[in-house]
């Protein structure tokens, strides 16, 4: 009854419709042609746009670059990975030829489920000069959530989840999960976590603490395994519930609003997933320059993000070639200083030539959180998609709303 | 006597968030348990107006997408309004025109958002404009609906008793009379559109960035002393029209 | 000149009818697994799925629950407002600062009531400096909170502008004052005035609107997004989390929600709505 209707309207809105066909039979494979093809063009590139330091950083150093260097135009549209899919899916189901997007910053499940609908373009990352520095051998960096990137996205950064806290209150915070319950004991209220990425990273480090080995929740998911570390993670966090802020009836929706919670003294304790972060919002004002990072015992999760190109786009060329740049010594440089962004570079900095090592030389350390090199010994690896999902999932039905 | 300290209280209270919104665009650093921000800035302000000026460019985008948008829908809604009263079926097509008008533009959006993509239309002013249209039209219709009654009608008869073409009609009789109805349309349109987050975001992709998806987006953030910043700009334009007209306002929501 | 008449009803029907039953039938295919990327063919499943949860259901009632309470709380604000202050909300200086509220988005509102009664907000600190509280925990949660204290308070602060110069528009037109006075020279009490003649005519009159508010209130998406918590949820922020968060074979579900949604709206105003009547009557003179 409904499929007429629709290609009536279908038939209604074709008037409008206008597609331009520029990239057809271009060989992208020659990174010569991609230069040429992908100049003096505009494009748009989607991304989470919940961070004023990395919006300033794209604004301030990644736009008039290509622009100067290229003449390339970059749009940058807010919205994160569901959004993305959202958009994606809608394309290709409505069949377009062009999608809006030409280039996305995707990692974990939001690769997964856009390759689940097949909407990436790939293998193109190996056509990039850059990216024979790129440290694949790294499994942090090669893989993405268990998963191969089998060429179907560029690593951009690499970062790993740490707890920030109010030195000024917190004394000693907890190393691992007997001493946070412990502490949540004493002082009700003060400890939380989001209901979004973070939340879930914080989970799924949990989630592996449980495990005698790590390497038994690594590869493809696992209902079993799931099922028996699981059960353990919901008792837990059911004995920690009534001690959580709000007594963990609510819970933030998103990082920037346990930043700000944090920031007004709401609660004591909040996370990021960007281990530079604390230097970030202290040299913002956000927070009091109490505060410091860690990473408890049992450890945390490090990942690396992405960049892909929708399979749609009629701009891959210039999306390559503003890809290619972001991951240039000089580019990866400038977003690893603190002051800028404090993100992780993907590059194997050793093996740089001289002169492009150079540009990490004088990078100024940061100063409330750890060194890499520390963090790196406590670094998980990510899961497989499927756990998050289902943590997600569970997470809503066995905690929020049991 | 306590008549007067109620009135006086109700005006602060009323005048106060407008303060407080100020203040707070003013602020740089403001702690628990601090009553006023402690330390003022003016850079905010500075960044938006002058340096970045995305914020003022939103502002440019909202006025032209509201102004737009309201003039379309006042020509519409008069004529399909017109229409529509004297017209048997008056019953069946006013229930017809609430169902858009009540419902969540946010879900309406959700659900027609497919073929906004398979025309080209999502992610740009132009489909912005159109989904709007699509829930601001019903506002007017509504706010017509109970303008044109009988003597109304019987003012147009005469004049076409007089001899009067339906031209000379609707421009010498008609259109005067209805000038404040479709005033008050106009900015009812205006603020409909003016004040929309839910179906703009979702339409425009995030790409056209009207005022309102900027305070969300300062929101979401946190990044409070833009987010009020921005609000501040989102509320002046309708204090504006207040001042010129408070009766226009009634509907607006 | 019959083009006239067909050219209305063409834009009636483009810009009024078809968005609806094209949105509709797109949710509804969606829901039925007939259209989608990951759709594998007819199920009912989405259907049953949908209709056996207990967040759904529980999505709706809080809604309404939330969207009755608004719409009586501001009512009752409203009313004692209109006719307190009868006079000077129809002219005079006052008349502004009634309609300043209006100037108002939900956005900005809910904004601002996330500012003062938030733990750590303005309300909180100075209970803090006064000494009634001894630190930011103790202040009570309303924001986010199980009860929507928060989007409640938020709605009427949206509302009750709005229904203070519909009863007072009411009252006017209505002529009141000379009903009422000619209630008391038949011998009734101030009291039995208001009970019997005053406050029936302001709700007959205004049925309706109430009705739409109540609905409005409902569907409400910016104040629950910002004051609202992830359980019990707001109907258009379930629907809008269903299509876009983590799991891709939540999204027929959310749809299922909408077209639930949307029904029980038609529904409504197919049983209550009488749309000749006055209601929502702009005050033109």
């Amino acid at each position: 009854m409904h499929k007429p209707i629709i290609t009536i309207i279908l038939i209604c809105f074709l008037g409008c419709k206008t597609d331009k066909n520029h990239e057809k039979n271009v060989d992208l494979s020659d990174w010569s042609v991609v230069d040429a093809k992908g100049q003096n063009q505009s494009m748009n590139m989607m991304m989470w746009k919940g961070d004023p330091k990395i919006n300033a950083y794209m604004n301030d150093f990644v736009l008039p670059k290509v622009k100067s260097q290229y003449g390339i135009d970059v749009n940058i549209v807010s919205g994160q990975g569901n959004m993305i899919v959202q958009s994606l899916m809608t394309e290709l189901q409505a069949n377009k030829s062009e999608s809006e997007i030409d280039l996305v910053w995707i990692n974990g499940e939001t690769f997964y489920q856009l390759r689940q609908i097949d909407a990436l373009y790939g293998p193109w990352t190996s056509v990039l000069p850059n990216t024979k520095y790129i440290n694949f051998d790294n499994p942090f960096i090669g893989k993405d959530f268990q998963q191969d990137i089998d060429g179907y996205e560029l690593p951009w950064g690499n970062v790993q989840m740490t707890w920030i806290y109010d030195s000024a209150k917190v004394k000693n915070p907890p190393q691992n999960k007997a001493e946070l319950l412990d502490f949540a004991k004493a002082h009700p209220g003060q400890f939380t976590f989001d209901n979004h990425f973070t939340g879930l990273t914080f989970l799924k480090s949990l989630l592996i603490s449980f495990a005698e080995n790590p390497k038994e929740l690594y590869g493809d998911f696992d209902e079993a395994t799931y099922q028996k570390y699981s059960q353990q993670i919901w008792n837990y966090i059911n004995q920690l519930k009534p001690y959580l802020w709000q007594e963990g009836e609510a819970f933030p929706e998103n990082v920037p609003q346990m930043h700000q919670l944090f920031a007004s003294g709401e609660i004591w304790f909040s996370m990021s997933n960007n281990d530079s972060e604390v230097d970030n919002k202290i040299n913002e004002g956000l927070f009091q320059n109490t505060a410091r990072a860690y990473v408890p015992d049992f450890g945390s999760i490090q990942n690396s993000h992405y960049l892909g190109i929708p399979k749609l786009s009629q701009h891959k060329a210039t999306a390559m070639l503003v890809a290619n740049f972001m991951i240039s010594a000089q580019a990866q440089a400038h977003k690893s200083k603190p002051e800028v962004w404090g993100d992780g570079s993907i590059l194997d900095i050793e093996n740089l030539p001289e002169n492009q090592k150079q540009h990490f030389q004088y990078i100024a350390k940061r100063r409330y959180a750890p060194l890499r090199s520390e963090l790196d010994q406590n670094a998980l690896m990510e899961l497989h998609p499927e756990y998050m999902i289902r943590l997600a999932e569970d997470f809503r039905t066995k905690i929020i709303n049991p | 006597m306590i008549s007067k300290v109620l009135k006086y209280s109700f005006v602060l209270a009323v005048v106060f968030p407008i303060v407080f919104l100020l203040g707070l665009s003013l602020a740089q650093q403001w702690q628990f348990p601090e009553i006023l921000p402690q330390e003022w800035t003016f850079q905010h302000w500075g960044n938006s107006l002058f340096k970045q000026g995305d914020i003022l460019e939103s502002l440019f985008l909202s006025l032209g997408l509201s102004l737009t948008l309201a003039s379309l829908v006042s020509v519409l809604a008069f004529f399909m309004s017109k229409y529509i009263a004297y017209s048997k079926y008056r019953q069946q097509y006013m229930r017809l025109t609430l169902v858009p008008y009540i419902l969540s533009p946010v879900v309406l959006a959700v659900t027609f958002q497919y073929y906004f993509t398979v025309a080209n239309l999502s992610g740009n002013f132009i489909g912005v404009l159109i989904a709007q249209l699509f829930f601001a039209l019903p506002f007017g219709i509504v706010i017509f609906n109970n303008f044109w009654n009988a003597h109304l009608k019987s003012i147009e008869q005469l004049s076409f008793t007089l001899g009067a073409s339906a031209w000379q009609s609707l421009l010498k009789v008609i259109l005067p009379l209805s000038k404040p109805a479709i005033v008050l349309c106009f900015f009812q349109s205006f603020l409909v559109s003016w004040f929309e987050y839910g179906l703009t975001q979702f339409i425009g992709l995030g790409k056209v960035k009207t005022l309102t998806v900027m305070v969300f987006n300062f929101i979401n953030e946190a990044n409070v002393f833009y987010a009020a910043l921005a609000c501040v700009m989102l509320i002046l334009p309708p204090i504006l029209l207040l001042y010129l007209n408070k009766r226009i306002l009634i509907l607006a929501r | 000149m019959k083009v006239y008449p067909v050219l209305i009803k063409l834009l009636f029907g483009l810009l009024i009818v078809l968005p609806l039953v094209a949105g509709l039938s797109y949710a509804l295919s969606y829901s039925l697994g007939l259209s989608g990327l990951l759709s594998k063919g007819f199920t009912l499943d989405y259907w049953q799925k949908a209709l056996t949860s207990q967040n759904l259901w529980v999505s709706f009632l809080y809604s309404l629950s939330i969207g009755l309470v608004s719409v009586v709380t501001s009512l009752c604000i409203a009313v004692s407002m209109a006719l307190s202050w009868n006079k000077s909300i129809q002219q005079g200086r006052l008349s502004y600062f009634i309609f300043l509220p209006l100037c108002f988005p939900a956005t900005v509102m809910a904004f601002l009531v996330l500012q003062w009664l938030s733990p750590s907000g303005w309300f909180s600190r100075i209970a803090f400096e006064l000494g009634f509280i001894c630190s930011l925990n103790d202040f009570p949660n309303v924001v986010r909170d199980f009860y929507g204290v928060g989007i409640i308070f938020c709605s009427v602060l949206l509302i009750t502008p709005f229904f203070t110069i519909l009863m007072s528009n009411i009252y006017r037109n209505e002529n009141l004052l000379e009903l009422e006075k000619l209630s008391k020279t038949l011998g009734a009490s101030s009291r039995k005035t208001l009970r019997c003649v005053t406050l029936p005519i302001l709700f007959k009159k205004s049925k309706m609107t109430l009705l739409l508010f109540v609905i409005f209130v409902m569907s409400s998406y910016e104040v629950p997004l910002i004051l609202g918590r992830q359980y019990p949820q707001m109907v258009s922020v379930a629907i809008v989390q269903k299509i876009q968060k983590f799991n891709l074979n939540d999204i027929p579900l959310g749809f299922a929600m909408s077209v639930l949604y949307v029904l029980l709206v038609i529904l409504v105003l197919v049983l209550f709505g009488k749309p000749s009547r006055k209601y929502l009557k702009p005050n033109i003179k």
